[in-house]
């Protein structure tokens, strides 16, 4: 070896997932050294493709959420422009928002992006709903209006200008959104069919915010949803090569094992597998605050409010992914929707439940990529990807020896269940498979349980009261800030995204007050 | 519009305020209970994909003249993953001055796993498998990768019945499957076409024909001999269709890129959908260039430090790696699991024909798998560390 590199950095940043790569480029763009450590062999968490034969599948990413278009940018292409990623990476618009069908036969609904062209589809589904789909959009419009001011002051609200602007914000704030479409008097089928995109946040509808709810919807059906051409991995790599650009260091395969502190709890480094300790005052963990709490924090610098608030919180779902790559194409097959969500029943509380068990969760979000993107895989083929969550533990209790028969079981049942709701005979055309289980997920990317939507927003824990407190939080351990699906924003790529741009400019802000 | 729920709005108004006062609360009542160490999924993920291991050969024992059986125990754990059968493992070890890792297929069964035995059949067929072959002694120790890879059977793809052709010491994943398959862990029926020269070439026979009194259809074929009770010449269509019907079941090939090209040929006239037919990865070798390879240097970073290694060019970058006993990441060498997956910096370099198994954006942000990679001049790249 003829060089020692330098082993001290301004801000380590723990997890190269979503929420760090936003951050360590946040940390770089605010002047400070970086380095960011991820204990795989490639960027992006959840944010990879894989190859199998001649197909390269997409691990994650439906669709995301808030895009825009480059004339009309929504909030995450503003971002990605602001990051110095956007044009490194080939974008796709999505054709269309979604395809639900529920498996009781009640609902096979088609639903197209645009407030007016969603309002009118739902007036043909269920006639009378107009006046109250439209109250929900205007109110909606409210939501993002008064979460785009709240941004622009950093979560400082003023009350009376709150009050002035956003009366309706503060009035529905507090409901569900069952609560709040009972009030709007929507009819039931029209409830049902605006409810489909619940299991992206992945909470049930009575524990669900509305303001959480209302503000995913208006950013789907308003701001198109667009994609990469290469995958996620595209997206993942391009950040990576921008954390290059600004001088900013990562290394793979090296795990961040502790977080070390002084005798007063003030972070002093980071150990990495191997032992090796990097200097640095400043963390941003990419991950939960279980494992950093739990596992990774000197126990000394560990509080009882840290271990209070840690055990106050609830995993939300636990994922689930059967992947194929088909030898015939989506036409020939008759795939014609981009997005499917595919339920036993509307009712998303008794959906929440049967999702609690392995036998009893039927439930698909489905994607046929080509539908998006024509050319992701080779002419004559189509891939897709099926995904599902459980609602507990359930899987924990698969042992080794059982491990490979209980994947297979329960993507059995999805190719069943999707072949008997569409009428696509997919079964003979599988060319390639592959399944991830919350098993595959703890392994990659470390979550407990195999989690892959953080913390539950619901009833108190909610989005709104979680950006209300985002500086109480942070106060927990200064130094440390989270970014990704365990953060402040809850799970989801824009919302990891934005957490991590977020805790990036933070802790730049953080750096700053110290040399002041 | 006016949203309200409650008959005075400013009760709506109360509600909103008393969101984050809730939450406030609700934080400081969690249980002041130790946090969780491990959580069962987790401690299954580890079981099953525990990255690097430990071990130590127990067994060495002579199969043929250029095949020896090799067992190992797992020193850092009680037993060894339950893995699909098919799957390779990559085993590292220091000969002389190099650290070298070579994949192989596994020839135990995942139940045997579980009793802390992993048994690889080796070829002396080049550098390692020399050592192996020739030095390797019982006590020794090795790194060895958790079972890895894609060639085995899939449930929901592949038919009923699998048509396994060997060749020569490609025999080793199909005595796990064909094992895997009377313990009850998978559900098929195998016919295995087994090619060897002679008799004698033949490894794992008295395994092969217990299993074959278990239900396991088991063809010897050989080439250059002709004996009663075998096949003779090689695995052709015609002789596969004496035992099977070649349009119902799933074929597994596993053997040298000769073998591959013959089957192929035999198989082109039934039109066969690509997914009929699995075939193992093979190791990435030497290329041949005109003239004397030329060395090339090349610079390293590794987690921040900077290394400058020879690096020939008629050897993999992998290769320039393990010559230099730098720890990086490698498992199948055949350029498709991506393991180490590395970042490119500068200089040329050649992917091998046919074994660029990187993604679409790899290519774009100049990400590179050094086990298929040749240099064709200087080169800087950053690699992860192994571990």
């Amino acid at each position: 070896m003829e060089n020692k590199g330098k082993k001290t950095y301004d801000v380590v940043v723990i997890g190269a997932g979503n929420g760090g790569l936003t951050a360590a480029i946040r940390v770089l763009q605010g002047g400070y050294s970086c380095l960011l450590l991820e204990k795989h062999n490639l960027p992006g968490g959840f944010a990879t493709s894989f190859k199998r034969g001649r197909f390269e599948f997409e691990a994650s990413l439906h669709e995301l959420n808030d895009f825009g278009s480059p004339e009309e940018p929504g909030d995450i292409r503003t971002l990605f422009r602001s990051l110095g990623v956007e044009e490194k990476i080939d974008w796709v618009r999505i054709p269309e928002a979604y395809h639900m069908i529920t498996t009781d036969k009640e609902y096979d609904c088609e639903m197209p992006f645009g407030i007016e062209a969603f309002i009118s589809k739902m007036e043909e589904y269920v006639p009378g709903s107009r006046p109250s789909m439209t109250a929900f959009f205007e109110l909606c419009n409210e939501v993002r209006d008064a979460q785009t001011y709240s941004n622009s002051v950093n979560g400082n609200t003023d009350s009376a200008y709150m009050k002035e602007h956003f009366p309706n914000f503060i009035r529905a704030g507090s409901y569900s959104v069952n609560q709040v479409l009972e009030s709007l008097k929507m009819p039931k089928r029209a409830q049902d069919i605006l409810g489909a995109y619940w299991c992206y946040l992945g909470v049930d509808l009575d524990r669900m915010s509305f303001l959480h709810y209302g503000s995913m919807v208006i950013r789907y059906i308003t701001r198109d949803a667009w994609m990469p051409k290469m995958r996620s991995h595209e997206i993942s790599l391009a950040m990576d090569q921008r954390i290059r650009e600004l001088g900013g260091d990562i290394w793979y395969q090296t795990e961040a094992e502790k977080i070390l502190t002084d005798d007063n709890g003030k972070i002093t480094g980071v150990q990495i597998s191997g032992g090796e300790v990097i200097s640095t005052h400043h963390v941003i963990a990419n991950c939960s605050p279980h494992l950093v709490f739990g596992r990774m924090l000197e126990e000394k610098a560990v509080t009882e409010k840290m271990v209070r608030a840690t055990n106050a919180r609830t995993f939300a779902g636990r994922g689930f992914t059967l992947f194929l790559g088909l030898n015939k194409s989506a036409e020939e097959l008759g795939i014609k929707s981009h997005n499917y969500f595919i339920y036993d029943t509307a009712d998303s509380v008794k959906q929440y439940h049967l999702m609690e068990k392995m036998e009893t969760n039927h439930v698909q979000a489905t994607v046929c990529l080509n539908n998006a993107w024509p050319e992701c895989s080779p002419k004559g083929t189509c891939m897709m990807y099926f995904t599902t969550m459980f609602m507990s533990d359930d899987w924990g209790n698969v042992t080794e020896t059982e491990y490979f028969k209980a994947k297979d079981r329960i993507a059995d049942d999805m190719i069943r269940v999707f072949e008997r709701e569409t009428g696509c005979k997919i079964r003979d055309a599988i060319e390639e498979i592959s399944v991830a289980s919350p098993t595959t997920y703890a392994r990659y990317c470390g979550h407990p349980q195999g989690v892959i939507y953080g913390y539950e927003t619901a009833d108190w824990d909610s989005l709104m009261p979680r950006m209300m407190m985002m500086k109480e939080d942070a106060e927990l351990m200064p130094g440390l800030r989270f970014a990704g699906g365990y953060a402040m924003r809850s799970s989801g790529y824009s919302s990891s995204y934005v957490s991590g741009d977020l805790s990036g400019r933070q802790t730049v802000g953080d750096l700053k007050k110290e040399v002041g | 519009m006016k949203f309200k729920r409650q008959i005075f709005g400013f009760m709506d108004m109360l509600r909103f305020k008393k969101l984050v006062p809730n939450r406030r609360e609700a934080l400081a009542n969690g249980a002041n209970t130790p946090l969780p160490k491990e959580y069962r999924t987790n401690l299954l993920a580890k079981r099953l994909h525990p990255g690097y291991m430990e071990v130590e050969l127990v067994g060495k024992r002579k199969l043929t003249e250029k095949m020896v059986e090799l067992t190992f125990r797992r020193l850092d754990g009680d037993a060894f993953p339950f893995f699909r059968a098919g799957q390779y493992v990559s085993l590292q070890g220091k000969v002389g001055e190099s650290l070298v890792s070579r994949p192989y297929s596994i020839a135990s069964s995942p139940q045997e796993a579980l009793e802390n035995r992993l048994v690889l059949g080796v070829e002396e067929a080049g550098f390692f498998s020399e050592y192996l072959c020739r030095q390797a002694k019982e006590g020794d120790r090795f790194v060895m990768t958790e079972p890895s890879g894609e060639f085995h059977y899939e449930t929901l793809r592949d038919k009923k019945h699998i048509a396994c052709i060997a060749g020569g010491s490609g025999i080793t994943p199909f005595l796990s499957m064909a094992k895997s398959m009377v313990e009850g862990d998978e559900d098929y029926q195998m016919t295995l076409f087994y090619g060897t020269r002679t008799q004698d070439n033949i490894a794992f026979k008295p395994e092969l024909d217990a299993l074959a009194e278990k239900g396991v259809q088991v063809i010897y074929v050989l080439s250059d001999e002709e004996r009663e009770g075998y096949e003779h010449g090689f695995v052709t269509a015609a002789l596969m269709e004496k035992y099977l019907d070649i349009r119902e079941v799933t074929f597994f090939l596993c053997g040298p890129q000769a073998m591959y090209a013959f089957i192929a040929k035999e198989l082109a006239p039934y039109d066969l959908p690509v997914k009929a037919i699995r075939k193992d990865a093979t190791f990435c070798g030497d290329r041949t260039v005109s003239g004397e390879p030329r060395t090339f240097q090349l610079t390293v970073r590794i987690r921040g430090d900077v290394y400058t290694i020879p690096a020939r060019e008629n050897e993999t970058l992998v290769t320039a790696l393990e010559r230099a006993a730098l720890n990086v990441p490698n498992k199948c060498r055949a350029g498709g699991c991506g393991y180490c997956h590395s970042k490119w910096i500068s200089g040329e370099y050649t992917v091998a024909e046919g074994r660029d198994g990187r993604r679409e954006a790899d290519r774009k942000f100049g990400y590179i798998h050094p086990c298929v990679t040749y240099p064709q001049g200087d080169m800087e790249i950053e690699v992860p560390a192994a571990y």
